[in-house]
């Protein structure tokens, strides 16, 4: 059943005629190339995927689209153009952040939402916002560092 | 394939307009739904039944306090917002603030979370401990039912076609307790299915004997636990160290455990054992147990 959705994708307004059952994760990156928007589990437990929504951080692998419709997304793509995503992802190349890359751009999403909330977050705290992102090679030190980092260079 | 009918109403009276004339399956923030229906990497979920989007309905997700005093909870609320209000009363939040991790907290809904009708439902234990009740609207009637109530068995509500759940309405706060205490058990801290979560709290008279006791289980049986006669084992007596065993067995009695059910029976014992006699000690801290240091930042006010 093909419905005009309607969203802001960061910042600018798009369209598209669709299923407003298809997932979210599959429009960003199908229909509009949003391809830092990566599917690991499909059940939002790894948060690979994960996109700012209304400026809160969600999984759009669980989110149909038409939930979208009206509603401001931001992927990685229009996150690390700002000076806040700018500032995380060059303290995580900067810190060693970036393995094989994979759950980076939800890592960064992460980050980003955890920076707007609280600029100087403890490490406990840097922890819990990155709680609900998996990454199979780092350990997270090295995350955790470059966010601290990131925030940091922020004062 | 046939593409499923899926309506996105913009208002309430949209929503129950549609729901008066197709049994549409409710979608909010799809944390249950989406999974239970997906199929593969890139492929749309399929649903046998018409779908309703309520993710964005204003009217639903709004958090008041009533005229009574009750808070009032819309069911479109996401656990992040629950986490994070004031007027939410303690145990709850307590629930909403352990649920998956921060990206479900923002999509995942209290409606929801009674309308999945699972026994490991977080937000679940709390809101039986509490009395709560869910206001089911259609477009010709209104009315309001305990959750126990609501939910039937696993996974079956006491629901019509025609209606949906508006509110969630919780009439106690902790300030009508002494002594609260809610633990959950699970394999990690973020992400985690409840092994177990036990909800308890306790208010004594002037004489020291137990004017009100509340004892929650979810994760221990097909229905989340709780028993008014075993509550009424210690109510109108002082604590002694017999009664609080006597309420244990009572509640062990009470709740069916199939998976690690020894684990799941010694961990509740152990934790009623601690709350009542912590609570007979009458020590100035009235949060006996919660997790601590896993919160976001004005998520939580745990002095109350």
């Amino acid at each position: 059943m093909e419905t005009k959705i309607s969203f802001t994708l960061n910042g600018k307004k798009v369209s598209l005629s669709t299923d407003p059952l298809r997932r979210l994760l599959d429009v960003l990156r199908e229909d509009f190339g949003c391809t830092g928007v990566k599917e690991g589990c499909s059940e939002g437990e790894c948060g690979a995927c994960s996109v700012m929504f209304n400026n809160k951080m969600v999984t759009p692998c669980l989110i149909p689209v038409g939930a979208a419709n009206g509603q401001d997304i931001m992927t990685i793509e229009g996150v690390s153009k700002t000076e806040l995503g700018q500032r995380i992802v060059q303290a995580f190349a900067d810190g060693g952040a970036v393995q094989c890359g994979y759950c980076i751009p939800g890592m960064v999403i992460a980050a980003y939402n955890l920076l707007l909330e609280n600029p100087n977050p403890s490490e406990e705290e840097i922890r819990l916002g990155i709680s609900g992102n998996i990454c199979r090679c780092t350990g997270y030190d090295l995350i955790v560092e470059s966010i601290k980092l990131a925030a940091k260079r922020g004062r | 394939m046939e593409e499923t009918k899926c309506y996105m109403p913009e208002t309430l009276a949209q929503a129950l307009e549609i729901k008066s004339r197709v049994d549409a399956i409710v979608l909010a923030g799809g944390s249950d739904l989406m999974v239970s229906h997906k199929r593969t990497i890139g492929l749309t979920p399929v649903f046998d039944r018409p779908v309703m989007i309520i993710r964005n309905l204003p009217e639903l997700r709004k958090i008041r306090v009533n005229e009574k005093g009750e808070c009032c909870i819309g069911a479109a609320c996401t656990s992040a917002e629950i986490a994070a209000s004031t007027l939410v009363p303690w145990h709850v939040r307590q629930a909403a603030n352990r649920m998956g991790a921060i990206g479900l907290r923002n999509s995942a809904t209290i409606g929801g979370n009674i309308a999945n009708a699972s026994p490991k439902g977080d937000t679940l234990g709390p809101l039986y401990l509490l009395d709560a009740r869910v206001k089911l609207q259609s477009l010709k009637s209104e009315r309001e039912v305990l959750v126990s109530d609501f939910i039937v068995k696993f996974k079956t509500l006491d629901i019509k076609p025609d209606e949906l759940i508006t509110e969630v309405i919780v009439p106690y706060s902790e300030r009508d307790f002494d002594y609260v205490f809610w633990h959950k058990v699970g394999t990690r801290k973020a992400n985690a299915i409840s092994k177990i979560t036990v909800s308890m709290a306790l208010k004594f008279n002037k004489d020291d004997t137990v004017k009100d006791f509340r004892l929650s289980a979810t994760a221990t049986g097909s229905k989340t636990n709780r028993s008014r006669d075993v509550e009424n084992i210690i109510i109108g007596k002082k604590i002694d160290t017999a009664l609080i065993e006597k309420v244990i067995q009572a509640f062990d009695e009470v709740i069916s455990p199939r998976a690690m059910p020894e684990f799941r029976r010694e961990s509740t014992r152990r934790m009623i054992r601690r709350f009542l006699s912590e609570c007979a000690r009458h020590p100035n801290n009235r949060v006996i147990e919660t997790y601590d240091g896993y919160h976001m930042p004005g998520a939580i006010d745990p002095v109350f």
